[in-house]
């Protein structure tokens, strides 16, 4: 129980960081990009340790520049950059998550994309505009994620279900059949606790809602935003879905065992189910969310960004470019399995010939929005998960929106 | 060893607070003040610097500053520069007893201390007790059995108590399948969430509480006991009248040592519950955690820290009044 002593110190230290450094230098000389240079990059989890080999083919086409990638960790990525930004010790580049694109832009510590070099046409729509404040755009998409619908066919067969759910009503058909056929749940859906937003948001869009409105509003208790509440809930209230969450619990076994043949996730699942459950190979099946209005599924991913201070900014633009390409982009896909963001790669022959559920994906992509950046999207997020913890309880979801829409009000604006 | 404690007020706990009250007096307060400044003490000093430097650096400075920024707004703009920081006098004190969140976090956190420091400390007393007098094979065996989840890392033990507590394929789950009982999910009810942590924490921190109490038991001369039995003690009697008072310091610093512990309980809802379901095991430090690093509102987590120390520092000088030593 000393994590509490540690964390108030840790608090405190970064305190102290920024008071002790806050006279320190900023800005600094600009360097053209062919000179010679070295340009540190942070990039998160896997794709940290992943990002070198790309990199080197990048330094073997620019002899000057020595890329330096450091892998940081995503659970302690947000204070590292908080304090390096304090610190004003930034990286000159960083892969930046999208939901906290809003915070960093707020904190004004990223450098606005030259938008002559970087097209916005050339990348999935979404993507792109998770980037974007106030008609700047601030990151550059890298990859992407989008939710899509993983169900057992095999399972569905038996329940006597032989046609992929495309519609809400359908997903809900399939549920029950798959309860009644002897599964433990008709579906996966996280009810509570950090990150049930993402079970939720893609019914909110396939509403027709959105999580901010218009007017710059959040739209949280819109006649869109109740029915994707009163729709979520519904696989709780008829017990098709487990009320209860324990932090991290995994689908992929009760996938496997079709305890749970049916979940919502993003692409990196089929690699996952691939390795852990490989008996289920062709018994699962990847399809587009099911769709009230329409089909809409939401972007995840991650973009390029180049710091405010950084001295080297030639040369990130540089870099950002050969890793936005399409050719880069499909290796990318090949050594990491993440989505392109740039829309040409998908006719590079890698992704081409990539199978069924990245097709699925690609037209995910189309038609899915973004998660709009906001600064206290933690928060926001955060107030979307107590509601949608009470309304999984049986809240009433009218009333819970309600509520959710003014604590949400209070942190947008 | 003998009963005799510091006089009344003094805060020092434990076996080493034997303070014969004769060597004071013969000294004044003022000499020994110069003495303390005095070149024959500089050696002194210069030791204790390094100390000195990191505590102040890293312990004192963080601790004020922590105090000033309770009373700021300090947020996530502010990072870049922090004097920026508006004060907003006692405002964050004021919004923490109107925030639903903090008081449901002092009321578990209440819940989880009341529970879970008895229970410990009854069970540690109870161990070292068992282990002192009654087994004599396998000693070492149980003192490594008993103490080893205090040295293990939370989060092996984070995973070996889901497996356990696991509604579908838990241990608890097994059995009670085997039996044919129904065995809830104890980690997703919101009345067992707590109570289930509650028992893990009292798994986990039973050792240091019996280490303690074994090192108090052996200290216990053995004319005592023999005395006790001569005059016709029974087992129950001996540890009512010679045990528990000899064990009095013992007892006091295990009682405070585990109540501040406990009070500033973390670990176990963060990596278990994540302060769920529905915010039943949220306490105050998870809920400090997550103001101050999820949300950036350093001011208001500031605020709430110095709360929790305000109520640390009364239940200990609480502790320390009640469980003073009456025998001298």
């Amino acid at each position: 129980m000393t994590r509490t002593k540690s964390v108030s110190v840790a608090a405190t230290v970064v305190v102290t960081a920024l008071a002790l450094t806050s006279c320190g230098s900023s800005g600094g000389e600009r360097v053209a990009a062919d000179k010679k240079q070295t340009l540190t990059v942070w990039a998160m989890g896997e794709e940290g340790t992943r990002l070198k080999a790309v990199t080197d083919e990048f330094t073997k086409q620019h002899p000057n520049i020595t890329v330096k990638v450091t892998p940081v960790g995503w659970d302690v990525v947000h204070q590292k950059l908080v304090s390096a930004i304090a610190a004003k010790k930034t990286p000159d580049m960083a892969q930046m998550g999208s939901t906290m694109m809003g915070e960093f832009i707020a904190l004004d510590a990223l450098e606005p994309v030259d938008t002559k070099t970087f097209k916005k046409s050339d990348f999935f729509p979404a993507t792109w505009d998770s980037n974007v404040k106030d008609g700047t755009a601030y990151g550059v998409p890298w990859y992407a994620d989008t939710r899509a619908l993983y169900y057992r066919t095999d399972l569905a067969e038996k329940a006597g279900v032989d046609k992929a759910p495309t519609t809400w009503k359908d997903q809900q058909a399939l549920a029950a059949a798959y309860q009644k056929a002897g599964a433990e749940w008709g579906t996966d859906l996280q009810p509570s606790s950090t990150g049930a937003w993402q079970s939720w948001v893609q019914y909110l869009y396939s509403a027709g809602g959105e999580l901010i409105g218009k007017d710059g509003k959040p739209a949280l208790d819109s006649p869109a935003a109740i029915r994707a509440f009163t729709q979520w809930a519904s696989y709780f209230k008829k017990g098709l879905a487990k009320k209860t969450f324990t932090p991290g619990y995994d689908v992929t076994k009760d996938f496997g065992s079709g305890k749970r043949p049916m979940f919502q996730s993003g692409p990196w699942m089929v690699a996952n189910i691939d390795d852990q459950q490989p008996q289920i190979k062709g018994k699962y099946k990847v399809v587009p969310v099911p769709a009230d209005k329409t089909s809409t599924s939401w972007v995840g991913g991650a973009s390029l960004v180049t710091f405010k201070n950084s001295a080297h900014k030639a040369a990130a633009e540089e870099l950002t470019q050969y890793l936005t390409t399409p050719k880069t982009q499909a290796k990318w896909y090949e050594a990491d399995k993440a989505l392109p963001a740039n829309k040409a790669a998908w006719d590079e022959p890698a992704l081409k010939g990539g199978g069924d559920s990245l097709a699925t994906f690609k037209t995910s992509l189309d038609t899915a929005k973004a998660i709009p950046p906001l600064e206290k999207w933690n928060e926001f997020a955060a107030a979307v998960e107590g509601a949608l913890s009470k309304i999984s309880q049986g809240a009433d979801p009218a009333a819970t929106a309600k509520t959710l829409q003014k604590t949400a009000e209070g942190l947008v604006g | 060893m003998s009963t005799t404690t510091a006089q009344a007020g003094t805060p020092g706990a434990g076996q080493d607070a034997v303070v014969p009250k004769a060597q004071d007096d013969g000294a004044g307060p003022d000499r020994r003040r110069r003495d303390r400044l005095s070149r024959h003490n500089l050696a002194g000093w210069l030791f204790s610097t390094p100390f000195l430097v990191l505590f102040l650096t890293f312990m004192a400075f963080p601790i004020v500053a922590t105090l000033l920024m309770s009373f700021t707004d300090f947020g996530l703009r502010n990072v870049t520069d922090p004097l920026s920081a508006q004060f907003v006098g006692l405002d964050n004190y004021t919004k923490l007893f109107q925030d639903d969140k903090f008081v449901k976090a002092l009321f578990n956190t209440g819940y989880f201390v009341i529970l879970g420091v008895p229970l410990t400390i009854g069970s540690g007393l109870a161990a070292a007790v068992l282990l002192n007098s009654g087994i004599d094979r396998l000693r070492t065996f149980f003192r490594v059995g008993f103490y080893a989840p205090v040295v293990t890392a939370i989060v092996a033990v984070a995973v070996i108590w889901r497996f356990v507590l696991d509604p579908s394929e838990g241990l608890i789950a097994g059995l009670g399948h085997q039996l044919g009982i129904q065995t809830p999910d104890f980690l997703g009810s919101e009345t067992l969430a707590m109570p289930s942590l509650i028992m893990m924490a009292v798994w986990r921190n039973m050792g240091s509480a019996m280490v303690l109490f074994l090192a108090g038991l052996q200290a216990i001369p053995t004319e005592v006991r023999e005395a006790a039995r001569i005059d016709g003690a029974g087992i129950f009697q001996e540890f009512r009248r010679i045990t528990v008072p000899l064990l009095r310091p013992t007892m006091l610093y295990v009682a405070v040592m585990t109540t501040i512990g406990f009070l500033n309980v973390f670990e176990e809802p963060f990596v278990m519950t994540d302060g769920g379901p529905n915010d039943s095991t949220l306490t105050i430090s998870l809920h400090m955690y997550r103001e101050g690093f999820d949300f950036f509102h350093m001011g208001y987590a500031s605020a709430m820290a110095y709360v929790l120390f305000v109520i640390v520092l009364a239940i200990t000088t609480l502790q320390l009044r009640l469980l003073k030593d009456k025998t001298s």
